[in-house]
């Protein structure tokens, strides 16, 4: 299988000596193309150290990451630019939408292929082709302050698909949305990934989108555990 | 790419003006200090351009007749004409005194001169000169007196017949012009009492009442109470006439001091303003430190109220160079917003000040470049600390 994500063994150990913290202990995770899977766990289990070191936020201890088959990370950074690779391969959604409060919604959409370097008419156009994938192109002209909660976090997964990335990485996306708009945001993540081919990863507390998955990663104390969604049926 | 500090500006304006609008104010008393500092050095000198003097002859081993005081008689100039290269000459007299009116005392600087020579009033916005020998004067805009009003100055009243302007002392009192001989009775002549106890006591030493002398204590008494002195003499050269030349025949063989408009501009604005202008000088540095340190802060808390923004930015790839330009130009942007408010505010205000504000436009265009290198090094605060945002806290954990 093609494989999107692909992680082994990954470490993560904070400090040193006595007051070392080993977050991740061997993770291991693979998530396919146009893959939507949830990740989940108790606080202080490790999804945001993981979900750092996919994001090459954070550099991890050891282990080995890759993506769309191009390894990242092999007991070091094996891309020079990680800026870049956030920028044009990773999307980031996140638990509040963070959009730039003075851009409008099509600008927050269109700054990131702006940022790498796509024309300013050519990149509102995608913008614009984006949200309105989304059912938000008629705010496309509104201020973030002006759209509900609801409609942020869609603009905010139209930011964070805008330039086509390969992984999708969400953290607690529907966590301040009621049920149905909840299980609203997971349905777009869902056809966003079947139309786009990406592969996203869902961090999540949340009971009522959790049955949603077909695939979840459970972690606990550093270490994953697979649990697939006809286990769970049964 | 869309210009982040414009939106940014554009989206919070009103917060952004009125932070320009406090720090313009600033900005302002820093321009209007500077405009205090010129209006002192440019009282100084118009003083020195009024007389039309090219040479100050003054009582020797003095500074006279604006920074020490002067004594020189009244007939020097006589034989001050006879020196070759002088073509006119006046006699002057300087006194800072305070003249009655019905808005209150008005301090002046009163000068006795002589119509048609140098150190009379270079010209006239009302009115007209002074034409009789006595109780007529020409008074400075400044001074508040009216065409046609009369001014008490002493024991005379005086006709204010002329009105003029930017006729000031070196501190900027305004200037009030009456003929030489009413300005020395004015300065040097005592009051009757005075006079009366002077000839007592002159009549009673027997040096000038001897009996086989008769005139001798008329004669004595007379001189005392005659005012023969005045404080300068000013000379006008004839044309290709060296002043220097001039000035050392005038120190060899009249036994006066000659000081060039070149000397005189060195006392004026070196020695006689030297210590106010010091003092705005170190006011304007401190205002300056303080103008950078309150940018600093604004600047730096701005940014610190957008971290998130800057943390998310800096997760989807935005370069460092985009966030320390948005913060630079913002920075640069209030800057403009406190000089053009600093600016417009010191021009409105200077008008009200009592004493002369100079607001020069070299100042002007030195005051922006100031300002705006001042919110450019205080931006680098603001940008270091944006730097050091980790992108990692916008996913949180």
């Amino acid at each position: 299988m093609d494989t999107a994500i692909e992680i082994r063994g990954l470490a993560k150990r904070y400090g040193e000596g006595d007051a070392a913290v080993d977050a991740l202990k061997g993770v291991d995770m693979s998530v396919a193309p146009g893959e939507v899977v949830g990740l989940i766990g108790p606080s202080g289990s490790g999804k945001t150290t993981l979900l750092k070191c996919l994001g090459a936020v954070i550099e991890p201890t050891a282990g080995r990451m890759a993506l769309g088959g191009e390894t990242i990370y092999d007991g070091g950074w094996k891309v020079a630019d990680l800026r870049a690779l956030r920028r044009d391969r990773i999307g980031f959604v996140f638990q509040a939408p963070y959009l730039i409060p003075f851009l409008d919604v099509t600008d927050n959409v269109a700054l990131l292929p702006m940022l790498a370097g796509v024309p300013d008419g050519e990149a509102r156009d995608r913008a614009r082709e984006m949200l309105a994938a989304l059912d938000v192109g008629h705010r496309s002209r509104a201020l973030v302050s002006q759209l509900s909660g609801g409609e942020q976090q869609r603009v905010a997964i139209a930011r964070a698909l805008v330039n086509r990335p390969p992984v999708i990485l969400a953290d607690e996306p529907t966590a301040p949305l009621d049920s149905e708009r909840a299980l609203t945001v997971v349905r777009i993540l869902n056809e966003m990934a079947q139309r786009f081919g990406t592969a996203i990863i869902v961090v999540t507390h949340d009971e009522k989108i959790i049955p949603t998955f077909r695939r979840i990663y459970h972690i606990r104390d550093g270490r994953t555990y697979e649990e697939a969604g006809e286990a769970r049926a049964a | 790419m869309i210009n982040l500090a414009g939106r940014d500006i554009l989206h919070g304006w009103g917060k952004f003006a009125f932070t320009g609008l406090g720090l313009g104010l600033l900005v302002g008393v820093t321009l209007s200090m500077a405009g205090i500092y010129r209006g002192l050095v440019d009282d100084g000198r118009v003083l020195l351009q009024n007389g039309g003097a090219d040479l100050w002859v003054v009582q020797r081993d003095t500074l006279g007749p604006y920074a020490e005081p002067s004594s020189v008689r009244d007939d020097a100039w006589r034989s001050l004409l006879a020196v070759r290269g002088v073509a006119a000459a006046g006699n002057v007299t300087y006194l800072t005194m305070q003249i009655p009116h019905e808005r209150g005392d008005v301090r002046v600087m009163l000068v006795g001169f002589e119509p048609g020579q140098p150190g009379e009033p270079g010209f006239l916005v009302a009115g007209r000169p002074v034409t009789r020998s006595h109780y007529e004067a020409v008074a400075d805009l400044r001074a508040g007196f009216r065409l046609g009003e009369r001014i008490r100055i002493r024991r005379h009243e005086y006709t204010v017949v002329g009105l003029t302007r930017r006729m000031v002392s070196s501190g900027g009192d305004p200037m009030v012009f009456v003929p030489l001989r009413d300005a020395q009775e004015v300065q040097f002549t005592k009051d009757n009492d005075a006079l009366v106890n002077e000839r007592a006591r002159t009549a009673a030493n027997p040096a000038f009442n001897r009996p086989g002398v008769p005139g001798l204590l008329e004669a004595v008494q007379a001189s005392q109470s005659a005012s023969r002195s005045v404080n300068a003499v000013l000379l006008r050269l004839a044309p290709h006439a060296d002043e220097a030349v001039v000035a050392r025949e005038i120190r060899r063989w009249k036994h006066l001091e000659a000081y060039t408009r070149a000397d005189m501009d060195e006392i004026v604005v070196a020695k006689l303003i030297a210590t106010s202008s010091r003092q705005i000088f170190m006011f304007l540095v401190i205002l300056a430190v303080v103008s950078a340190a309150i940018v600093a802060f604004i600047i730096y808390t701005m940014t610190l109220g957008k971290i998130r923004e800057i943390a998310v930015l800096k997760l989807i790839g935005a370069k460092n160079r985009t966030i320390a330009a948005m913060i630079l130009q913002q920075a640069l942007g209030l800057g403009l917003i406190a000089f053009l408010v600093g600016k417009t505010a010191a021009t409105l205000w200077a008008p009200i000040f009592p004493k002369y504000v100079l607001l020069l436009p070299g100042d002007a265009v030195l005051g922006a470049a100031l300002v705006l290198a001042i919110c450019a090094l205080a931006s680098l605060v603001a940008i270091r600390a944006a730097l050091r945002v980790d992108p990692a806290t916008a996913i949180g954990g």
